[in-house]
Order: C-alpha cells, then sequence, then structure tokens
C-alpha cells in the first residue's frame, strides 16, 4: 500500500524546505506520496521544479492565504 | 464577482512573475537609478552609511576609518540619510515588498522554527555584511551593477560567489539540517 507523508516546513527558509524534501523522498518508494508544507514563497517555486525535473507527479495548492503544500507522487 | 478569480488581480498581484519578466523590469530600474542618481544600484552600502550615522548619534567618530576615507563616502555622510539615494531605495524595497506581499495576501509573520534556525539566520547576517562590507559591495552592488557597468570585478566576484555558496551550502546541511 502506498504511504502519504507530511513533512512539516512551516517557517523554514531556501534551501532547507528543498533539501528536507530531497532527503525524505529518497527514503519514499514508487507510489509514495510526499506533502511538504511551507509559507516560503520561493520554496513553492524551487520545489516543484526540482521534483518535475526529476520526474514526478507535482501539485501546489495554497489552503491557506501564504501557506502552500507542495504534493509530490514519488513515480520511480 | 470574486477579485481573487479576476484574471488580472491573478496575473499581476497573485501569482508570481516569471524571471524573463523580473530581469526586464530590474534592467529597465537600474537604467533609471543610473541616470537620475549618477550612482549604480547598490544595496549594502547604504548599511554601512547606517552604521556609521548611528556610531556617530553615539557620539562615535568615523572620519579616519579607511572604508569612509574618499571624498564620495564623506560627502555621502554629511547629506545625511534623507539625502542619501541608496538608503531611500533600500526602505522602497522593503516598502515595495510589503506592498506586494499585502496585494497578494500573502502577509505572515513567520514563527521561529528553532534555535538552531536563529543562529543561522544571525550568523549568515554577519558573514554577509561583513563580506559585503570588505568586497565594497553585495551581489548588486559588486556582482550585477558590476556586471552591467561592463567591469570586469563583477565577473571575478561571481567566481568567489559561487565558491562561497558552495562552502556555505555544505556548511549549512552539515551543521543545520
Amino acid at each position: 500500500m502506498s504511504r502519504e507523508i507530511v513533512l512539516d516546513c512551516i517557517g523554514e527558509v531556501c534551501p532547507v524546505p528543498l533539501i528536507k524534501a530531497e532527503n525524505a523522498l529518497k527514503k519514499l518508494t514508487v507510489g509514495d506520496i510526499l506533502i511538504i508544507q511551507i509559507d516560503h514563497s520561493c520554496a513553492m517555486k524551487n520545489i516543484p521544479e526540482w521534483a518535475k525535473k526529476a520526474g514526478h507527479n507535482v501539485e501546489v495548492q495554497e489552503p491557506v492565504d501564504g501557506e502552500w503544500e507542495v504534493i509530490i507522487e514519488k513515480m520511480k | 464577482m470574486d477579485i481573487k478569480k479576476n484574471k488580472y488581480y491573478q496575473a499581476w498581484f497573485k501569482n508570481a512573475w516569471t524571471y524573463v519578466t523580473g530581469a526586464i523590469l530590474l534592467s529597465l530600474l537600474q537604467t533609471v537609478t543610473m541616470i537620475t542618481t549618477n550612482d549604480p544600484w547598490g544595496v549594502t552600502g547604504a548599511f554601512a552609511n547606517w552604521g556609521a550615522w548611528i556610531y556617530k548619534a553615539l557620539g562615535g567618530s568615523v572620519e579616519k576609518w579607511t572604508y569612509f576615507d574618499s571624498q564620495g563616502a564623506q560627502a555621502a555622510l554629511s547629506a545625511g540619510f534623507l539625502n542619501d539615494p541608496a538608503s531611500m531605495r533600500n526602505l522602497g524595497i522593503i516598502a515595495g515588498a510589503l506592498f506586494a506581499v499585502l496585494m497578494a495576501s500573502q502577509f505572515k509573520l513567520k514563527k521561529i522554527k528553532s534555535h538552531k534556525q536563529v543562529i543561522a539566520a544571525m550568523l549568515g547576517g554577519l558573514l554577509m555584511g561583513y563580506g559585503a562590507t570588505i568586497a565594497f559591495g553585495c551581489n548588486i552592488g559588486a556582482l550585477y551593477s558590476g556586471i552591467a557597468s561592463l567591469s570586469l570585478s563583477g565577473w571575478v566576484f561571481a567566481l568567489f560567489l559561487f565558491c562561497g555558496s558552495v562552502v556555505g551550502s555544505k556548511l549549512l546541511v552539515k551543521f543545520f539540517m
């Protein structure tokens, strides 16, 4: 069964959320979902950029103004 | 109609502008800066002046300091805060950033996550401030304006900025992750 992991990066600034996301995704298996919570707008750009380049499915949501969830589905 | 769904509101205020849009605007505005103030765009030089004014207000004197030796530096110091284009511009950057974040309704007082974050921020700020001051410029004054003025110094600065970033990133991963 695929897992869903939430990574709390609220209050963290670049490049910490990106490095934490990279490390967290390494530990997951294909099909798992990683949700990174951020409130740093640069991370909203560089995390999806990295994840798309690495070939994963990415979606960004803004559940609250000024806070985002980057949702990554590990594809390989 | 809900303004948040208006496509012009989204394009102008909500969504981040592209890097290309930003680059073109920066180029145009730095040309305006050059024409109106006769100086290329810079940021950190003004902070050194702020320090000098505060030190003077507390009764100190910076007249003998090598950094403020030049006529230009002395003239800027005696003209004062309100007549310093770089200081006004820095305030403008802060006001503009506040305006942008308010328009996107993304203003937020961020919580401090850990003691490590405080130490990293203070250490990083000190290193950047000290580095920019002894290099006579930061990534704006020395790098961006240097290269834009067709000066070789900008490229030399870029090379060492890159080396510093590599070392800084390694230290960050090692001690703060």
